[in-house]
């Protein structure tokens, strides 16, 4: 035991942090991570428990035939996609991990600039931070494998060293996104473009769930570009021996490594040009387009004539629900329109894009497999135009929950929003109103372009497509005025992230991918009771044109959910609003 | 629950002659712990009301109450006549609020929040173009109006905040710690737009724990602490009411003051002539209350005794606060 202090020599404290200061800042991070250890543990544990019976066990049902799989040395469906889900899982957690914690370090928490403050250097914040998000990885590639094996779909001895590979490919997705992402001065909305524009696609087209030959020629080039891919193939060769040369694992293995070690240099620089002795206060792309549009609008409010008479009087009523409501919907509304103008246009015009990307990567990849198509009332139908409508109805709820939900949240508790609104004549029935038509609003935007695809590829015939463009904002209420009325009972960001992780085992349970006979009859029940199986099959009752007493079982279950959804969230209007 | 009020709503019908504020027995409780613990308290129109005391006094929370957006747990409360609790929006639709923390809306420019907060009260955009620009150049904003808020220095966004609370044309503006976190000069930037506005005839209520502040801008003032009204009236009077005109301020070096302050107070307590009332003992000083402290400091000088450092100042809110409650507003 040493007498002394330990901060008594300096020297000795700058030459250590100069060995192990990466250590200190991954350490900082790790200990971060642990008010959402719960949530990481959780999603780790199920993801692949939810994906093995939905995927595997469900699309396998359907697909049928499994020496279809036998070429490529895998038993069943489910043994050859499991390696795929276990990279493909990890590396989605490389978008967040190395988008919102970066931005956090360098502009919203500016943690970064706390270990600037000591003897830590730049290059070690940045090397901190990616060994941080690396066991992170690590732990949720150790809980998926060990739940793999207990599913007996690991074959080979060699199938632990997935671990490494899993990483890898987390790393070789995640790190330019990093070096992207480290670059900006603000961030609005990039990451969510990230998220739509390259992880979404690479996820869809790296033959995760179908060996890439599948789709058509044209579309190989997206997978060979995809890390994912890579990871991918190499995941098959270590899970049950998939027969590949040595020279493609070789190509594999080189891809992957050749894109951390580059997207790495350019990280290192970043880190160093932002946190060191240059201070570069880092880009803010769109920056001079937004300028451009700001004096467009200002000309045209010139051009307009100016306000006569007296000062007009603020919008109040009397009357019934006076204390709630102020008869100013608009202005809420108006607002939500003003903050997607001057957001990047491209992210709110793109939301459709999800259910496209979908469509056409399981469409066409899956499809191959089939014998024919699905099985539907009258005779067989594409598995295409199967799953059109129900992603539909997937797309609906996922843009209503998340406006109800997340954003409500982040208003409520992050920018203060709703607080600046309760310091008006607004009350707060105009402001959960307004909130809920700006959601329906999107909804109908994003619904309107993925169902223009759809009768422009002969899926569903325009009347159908009009009945479910309005169907789409219906289910999309449903589950806005349920996710307000949960938001208001929300307390804590990490309540928030549960929440969220209801959503992916609701769409892979939903029979949106599957018809729900391959399943038993108890599960059958369990996907019944959930809401979005009435969505996606009200969807198909329209698109197919086949309406029965269950159609109406569907609309009363949704209607049930807006009164009851509706009640809750007006009679919590205060502990939401008024907080 | 006074859920009564409504029934007895004899307070005046016509609003624009009511007192801007009339508060009785005002209680509010949050679980067992009592925030607001029966205060009754008057605006009268035009006039320029604080609320002075320490961090928890339970300021924020009438403020809260006064707004329309927390209910009572026991009092009324009349805003312009009208019972906040019962008609919320019919009671904002009167008020400016300008928050402890400013909440400026970070999606939208300089010039977009003035709007925007106007679209809120339902008021014409046409209208608010014009409104808009007259309030940046009150606010000595406009040539800020495209920036983004998060572009701001912190006396740009109070400002901001200041203007943005102006946009109904107020009856009354609620400021809650207007100039906290400001530096001197913006301070006194921020101060002379609120004379500007009082002169007007804006009523304003504000609560502060700054007592410079207080002594500038409060025709009127009440003391707070744990949630209970310690004092009332105006800063001159408080301070003729609860100290002397004088106060000595004297360091003597770590721990040695209440050892010595224990021995000044039958020192001085003995001489006549000084208008000596009492010692206040801080961690880092002695505070000795005399209407003549220049006399007080030779009698102590006669004494033999030598401070590190003296000061002689005029008595200030911050000593009728710590005599009424023995502690001081800042802590």
């Amino acid at each position: 035991m040493s007498t002394s202090s330990p901060t008594a020599d300096k020297d000795a404290i700058s030459a250590k942090v100069g060995a192990r200061g990466a250590l200190y800042q991954a350490e900082r991070i790790l200990r971060s991570m642990r008010a959402y250890g719960g949530v990481i543990l959780f999603s780790s544990t199920f993801q692949p428990i939810m994906y093995i019976l939905a995927m595997g066990l469900g699309l396998g049902a359907l697909i049928g035939a499994t020496d279809d799989f036998v070429e490529y040395g895998a038993e069943s469906y489910l043994m050859y996609i499991a390696p795929a889900i276990l990279a493909s899982t990890v590396a989605m957690s490389a978008g967040i991990e190395f988008t919102f914690p970066v931005m956090a370090g360098f502009r919203w928490r500016r943690e970064y600039y706390a270990a600037q403050a000591t003897a830590i250097t730049p290059g070690q914040i940045a090397l901190g931070h990616i060994m941080a998000a690396s066991v992170r990885f690590l732990v949720h590639s150790v809980i998926f494998l060990a739940v793999l094996f207990i599913f007996g779909v690991l074959s080979s001895p060699l199938a632990w060293l997935q671990l490494f590979t899993a990483v890898l490919g987390a790393l070789a997705i995640g790190l330019p996104i990093m070096a992207y992402i480290s670059t900006l001065r603000e961030e609005k909305g990039h990451a969510a473009l990230i998220q739509r524009f390259v992880i979404m696609p690479l996820f869809l087209f790296s033959g995760t769930f179908y060996p890439l030959s599948n789709l058509p020629v044209f579309m190989h080039p997206i997978g060979w570009l995809s890390p994912i891919w890579h990871t991918n193939e190499l995941g098959r060769v270590l899970a049950f021996g998939q027969p590949t040369s040595g020279l493609m694992i070789g190509v594999h293995l080189t891809y992957l490594v050749g894109i951390v070690v580059v997207s790495y240099v350019f990280i290192r620089r970043t880190y160093i040009r932002r946190l060191g002795y240059e201070e570069w206060g880092g880009r803010t792309p769109g920056a001079k387009r937004a300028a451009r549009k700001q004096q467009a609008l200002e000309t045209k409010e010139a051009a307009q004539a100016a306000w006569q008479g007296d000062a007009p009087q603020p919008t109040v009523r009397s009357g019934l629900f006076s204390n709630m409501y102020s008869g100013n919907i608009r202005a809420v509304f108006q607002r939500g329109i003003m903050a997607i103008r001057n957001s990047t246009g491209l992210i709110f015009v793109s939301g459709f894009l999800e259910p496209v990307l979908f469509l056409a990567s399981f469409g066409l990849g899956i499809s191959p497999m089939l014998e024919g198509g699905v099985e539907a009332a009258d005779g067989t139908i594409s598995y295409a135009a199967f799953i059109a409508p129900a992603l539909l109805a997937v797309a609906a709820m996922n843009g209503a929950v998340f406006d109800s939900t997340w954003n409500v949240f982040f208003k409520l508790r992050m920018t203060k929003l709703y607080r600046t609104m309760m310091a008006t004549s607004l009350g707060p029935l105009d402001v959960a109103v307004g909130e809920i038509l700006l959601a329906l609003f999107r909804g109908a935007l994003y619904a309107l372009g993925f169902l223009v695809i759809l009768t422009g590829a002969g899926l569903v015939s325009p009347a159908a497509a009009l009945l479910m463009w309005i169907t789409a904002l219906f289910i999309a209420l449903g589950f806005a005025c349920v996710g307000m009325a949960a938001t208001s009972f929300m307390k804590r960001f990490q309540q928030m992230d549960w929440m969220m992780m209801v959503l992916i085992p609701m769409f892979l349970f939903s029979a949106t991918l599957f018809p729900i006979s391959v399943y038993p009859a108890g599960v059958q029940a369990v996907i019944q009771a959930l809401p979005l199986w009435h969505g996606v099959e009200l969807m198909r009752d329209i698109a197919f044109w086949e309406f029965s007493s269950l159609t109406l079982v569907h609309i009363g279950y949704y209607l049930v959910m807006i009164l009851v959804g509706g009640t809750i969230a007006t009679y919590r209007m205060k502990a939401l609003f008024l907080r | 629950m006074s859920t009564s009020s409504a029934l007895d709503t004899s307070a005046p019908a016509d609003s624009s002659a009511a007192p801007a504020i009339e508060a009785t027995d005002l209680v509010k409780q949050y679980g067992d712990f009592t925030a607001v613990n029966n205060i009754s308290f008057s605006v009268t129109r035009g006039e320029s009301f604080g609320l002075l005391g320490p961090n928890g006094a339970g300021k924020s929370t009438t403020m809260r109450m006064i707004a329309a957006v927390s209910s009572r747990t026991s009092g009324t409360m009349y805003v312009s006549g009208i019972d906040p609790q019962a008609e919320g929006p019919r009671v904002r639709a009167r008020l400016g609020v300008i928050p402890q923390q400013d909440n400026l809306d970070e999606d939208l420019t300089v010039r977009e929040n003035l709007i925007m907060y106007g679209r809120y009260f339902g008021l014409p955009r046409k209208y608010l173009l014009a409104k808009a620009d007259e309030l940046l150049e009150f606010a000595q904003l406009t040539h800020k109006a495209k920036a983004r808020v998060e572009d701001l220095s912190g006396g740009m966004k109070r400002r901001l905040t200041i203007a943005r609370a102006l946009i109904n044309e107020p009856e009354i503006l609620l400021l809650d710690e207007p100039t906290t976190g400001l530096d001197p000069q913006a301070r006194h930037v921020l101060w002379d737009r609120l004379f500007r506005l009082k002169e007007t005839g804006t009523t304003l209520v504000l609560t502060t724990h700054h007592m410079e502040e207080a002594e500038q801008l409060c025709d009127r003032l009440i003391v707070v602490d744990h949630g209970e009204i310690m004092a009332e009236g105006s800063p001159a009077g408080l301070i003729r009411e609860h100290s002397t005109r004088e106060v000595l301020e004297l360091r003597f070096g770590m721990d040695r003051n209440p050892e010595i302050a224990a021995a000044l107070e039958t020192e001085l307590g003995n001489r006549e002539g000084l208008g000596y009332s009492h010692i206040e003992v801080l961690p880092d000083r002695l505070l000795v209350y005399a209407d003549d402290a220049e006399a007080a400091l030779e009698a102590i000088h006669a004494d033999g005794r030598r401070p590190m450092t003296s000061l002689i100042r005029r008595s200030s809110l911050e000593d009728v606060f710590l005599r009424l409650t023995g502690r001081t507003l800042v802590d």
